[in-house]
């Protein structure tokens, strides 16, 4: 890597650690409250002011034109302090990544020109799912003037802020999938209450039901599959870093707290099993940060295994963030069990995060059968 | 083959054969009516499931989000009409006097359908047994005939018990931490009673309970020394209830603070008290009250076992329905042979959970807690005596006899290797249930992906709900030093433990 691009780097690394101390941490546990409370409005707004919703997107699409390791960073610093606001610039960024490599650039560049504001510059994805597991998706119809989708999309990420929709549909008599937008404010396009779901609050998805809704095909019928593996093996490497970032949140609250506890007369950190404990999250905090680091310089520099590395780090990075929040809620005992610290939407948050990108035991398999397809 | 002495030498070595195949050891002497009560139980546990819990937990859970200051009243009332509360409260004291072996099976049972209904239910006799044990069969029968007439009046009368500090949380279950801990709860003696001030935390269903037992201690420079057991009423002057935790799970049942402030408690309130049980033991102060714990404890561990892998087989069931129905990659996922082997794993975690408490059960009703309710004549004098006959004999218990004859059996006559045996049964049962239950959340939402992420497919719920089974009753660790020191320790003499934090240098 170059220097002037290390320079780069750093300063997104200071930007969005600042705006996760400033803007995240304080109001952590009041975000999480939605939907029973008010979405941070504010904060998306902010997020967007200072480019994290178009940190990959090209700046004559009116992104900052960073890649991977711009993202990894910004995404880890982010989860450190409150994953929602992570998962909403990682949908977003896949539903952009995706339509760039559909081809759909020039209808990107069209619809991000001018919007009024972030809920403008968002693109909903169902961004848990791979469509090609998915047994359900919607129908679409060709007319006379262009295309119609009809049909349900669940768990729609950021359905319920964003302007536009990218929906994986099914073009009728092919096998496969095709790729289309549509708007949001589409009358025939009716959106459920936000999902309440485990993790990720302010991050919220909804369902779908399309009848009739009109459709704009992004790259070619029944193509959708290569555009959307190809950016899913771009986005592991960001999931990764999302699930390192809530990693690193997790054990550097638990490390304070075991220095200040005390119990048997002295600070817990000092008991050799809560040691261990925290030994055992400091080595995959560690092991996991090297994993997110080395997907990304592969996928920079356009090593020929960067795809293999960023699924592995993802795999790895998310099932470890798992485990380790389990145990950065024990060390608290009761505490870690209340919404006051942190560490319970952070065990939330690890779980919910592992589902990105479809299931992860079907992830697991495609893994295998990538590293066969070369052997 | 072998000759009888060497046989017994054999099986006397560690781990002594007795002590680890307990089931096999005591199956002869389980009266068999335990068997169909058992059953009994837990078929009315899947009733009330069916007609109760099913069909409205998901809203109430949603309901304690949208008001964080819900509180359980409409299902507590519920759950009374429906008898639980007296369920296991023995005929003795005017309950229903079920075998208490069988509150760890119907508690999965509803556990399955939810893990904080079950403890809505459940922790009630975290409060009843802290009574049962305390050697004060006074005071026993005056809280627990309430709990009796408040149930026939549809106004339950709970009980709850005290423990946790805002400082200490394993510090006051280990008399050798609790001098190096930071306890805050004191009781001055006064004429006539105790004045107790300080501050306990995370008492579940504190604010719904009209009793709460707790402990205090007179001397905050010797409290191991100096720990007593109270009761208060809920409404008494100076003591109030604080805020109840806003928690990941268990939701629907309220994890209270509560506060004394001078609260006056009058002797007849005085739930165990070293000093007076002096007059019928030789035991110190300090290993009176360990045993308060430890006949408490191993009983309840075990409830919270039964708690986990109720939720662990919820996630089973869960995972299991939604396999069955869905579609992916072409082809139905319990047709997946990865999806199979992961539904087996949660099929052996529910199974080995459930043989945890059933042994920690075991250990408390040959050599525990139970001992006195289960041996076959009491068991059946017990389960058949007209009521008209416990109530003549009632007011027995009221007699300093009882607590003589209590402090013979469990103090006095009760080896200490019964209950290392309770001790280390329950909290090997607790701990490895509570990880099996969150190892099945795990798997579950695994297999179910974005589905099981959302509440109103309920699996998301039964994660939350679990977490905290691996953490009340004792951590897990703590509760694994536990199994070391009872089960382990004692057959190795050098054995010490919570010696890292103590100035002597091992």
């Amino acid at each position: 890597m170059t220097s002037p691009l290390r320079d780069e780097l750093k300063a997104f690394e200071t930007l969005a650690e600042n705006f996760a101390l400033k803007e995240l941490s304080p109001r952590r546990e009041e975000s999480d409250r939605y939907p029973f409370g008010p979405f941070p409005d504010d904060i998306l707004e902010k997020a967007y002011e200072v480019g994290f919703l178009g940190i990959t997107l090209p700046e004559e699409l009116g992104g900052i034109g960073q890649g991977i390791s711009a993202l990894c960073n910004v995404l880890e610093r982010i989860c450190r302090a409150d994953a929602s606001l992570g998962a909403v610039i990682f949908t977003n960024t896949l539903s952009q990544e995706i339509i760039m490599r559909a081809g759909g650039s020039d209808i990107l560049g069209r619809i991000l020109s001018s919007p009024a504001d972030a809920k403008g510059f968002l693109i909903a994805f169902p961004s848990y799912s791979n469509p090609a597991e998915h047994s359900g998706l919607p129908a679409a119809k060709k007319g006379a003037n262009g295309y119609a989708l009809s049909g349900k999309v669940d768990y729609a990420v950021l359905g319920n802020l964003a302007s536009h929709a990218l929906v994986p549909a099914r073009t009728s008599g092919l096998d496969g999938y095709s790729l289309f937008l549509i708007s949001l404010n589409d009358p025939r396009v009716r959106k459920s209450e936000p999902v309440f779901s485990l993790g990720v609050h302010a991050c919220p998805a909804c369902d779908l039901v399309l009848s009739n809704a009109e459709a704009t095909l992004i790259g070619g019928e029944d193509r959708g599959k290569d555009p959307y593996e190809d950016a899913s093996d771009f986005m592991n490497a960001a999931a990764a870093a999302m699930s390192l970032g809530v990693m690193r949140g997790s054990f550097d609250y638990a490390l304070a707290y075991c220095n200040e506890r005390e119990q048997g007369g002295w600070p817990i950190v000092n008991w050799s099993e809560i040691k261990m404990i925290l030994s055992s999250m400091a080595v995959q905090v560690e092991v996991a940060g090297m994993a997110v680091s080395e997907a990304c310089c592969a996928i920079e520099n356009k090593v020929s295994n960067g795809k293999t590395l960023a699924r592995a780090a993802a795999l790895f990075v998310q099932d470890a963030a798992c485990l380790l929040t389990t145990d950065g809620i024990q060390v608290l005992g009761g505490y870690g069990y209340m919404k006051d610290y942190g560490q319970e939407k952070r065990f939330r948050d690890a779980k919910q995060l592992q589902a990105l990108l479809g299931l992860s035991p079907l992830r697991k398999l495609r893994f295998m059968d990538q590293i066969n397809a070369k052997a | 083959m072998i000759t009888g002495s060497e046989m017994k030498a054999l099986l006397n070595r560690f781990p002594k054969f007795e002590d680890s195949c307990i089931g096999l050891e005591y199956a002869p002497r389980l009266p068999k009516g335990i068997v169909g009560e058992t059953k009994e139980l837990i078929a009315y546990a899947r009733k009330f499931n069916d007609e109760v819990i099913r069909p409205r937990v998901l809203v109430l859970d949603r309901e304690t989000f949208e008001d964080p200051g819900y509180l359980p009243h409409d299902i507590m009332k519920t759950a009374s009409d429906w008898g639980f509360y007296t369920m296991w409260v023995p005929r003795l004291f005017g309950g229903r006097g079920k075998n208490l072996p069988s509150l760890t099976y119907t508690i999965e049972e509803i556990s399955a359908a939810c893990a904080g209904i079950a403890n809505v239910i459940g922790v009630h006799f975290l409060g009843v047994t802290s009574l049962m044990t305390s050697f004060n069969m006074k005071l026993t029968a005056k809280i627990l005939k309430e709990t009796v007439e408040g149930e026939k009046k549809g106004e339950p009368c709970l009980i709850s018990f005290g423990l946790t500090e805002p400082m200490a949380g394993t510090d006051v279950e280990e008399m050798d931490l609790v001098d190096r801990g930071k306890v805050v709860t004191h009781a001055k003696r006064v004429d006539g009673g105790y004045l107790v001030n300080g501050r306990k935390v995370f008492i579940s269903m504190g604010h719904m309970s009209e009793w709460t037992a707790f402990y205090a201690y007179t001397d905050m420079k010797k409290p191991s020394k100096s720990m007593i057991g109270l009761a208060v009423r809920k409404g008494t002057k100076g003591f109030s209830l604080g805020r109840h935790e806003d928690k990941m799970g268990q939701r629907v049942c309220p994890a209270s603070e509560i506060i004394f402030e001078d609260c006056f408690i009058p002797d007849e309130d005085v739930m165990i008290d070293s000093y007076s049980m002096k007059k019928f033991t030789k035991k110190s102060a300090d290993a009176i009250m360990m045993r308060h714990i430890d006949y408490l404890a191993s009983a309840t561990k075990a409830g919270v076992c039964a708690i986990s892998v109720g939720v662990a087989r919820g996630a089973l069931e869960d995972a299991i329905k939604y396999a069955s129905e869905t579609t992916v990659a072409g082809r139905l996922l319990i047709n997946h042979e990865w999806a199979q082997c992961i539904l087996a794993e949660m099929y052996k975690n529910v199974i080995l959970g459930r043989l945890a408490y059933t042994e920690a059960n075991n250990a408390n009703a040959h050599r525990g807690t139970y001992e006195m309710l289960q041996v076959k004549p009491a068991y059946y004098y017990l389960k058949y005596m007209p009521d008209a006959y416990f109530r003549m004999i009632a007011p027995m218990l009221e007699k300093p006899f009882s607590t003589w004859a209590m402090s013979k059996m469990y103090l006095d006559r009760k080896p200490d290797k019964d209950v290392f045996l309770t001790s280390g049964m329950s909290s090997l049962a607790k701990f490895a249930g509570s990880d099996f239950g969150i190892r099945n959340c795990q798997l579950a939402l695994e297999i179910m992906g974005q589905e099981g992420l959302r509440h109103d497919r309920g699996m998301e719920k039964r994660l939350r709900d679990c977490k905290v089974l691996q953490i009340y009753e004792g951590s897990n660790q703590m509760n694994r030093v536990a199994l070391f020191k009872n089960l382990i320790a004692p057959s190795y003499p050098q054995a010490r433990v919570w010696g890292e934090s103590a100035r002597e240098v091992l």
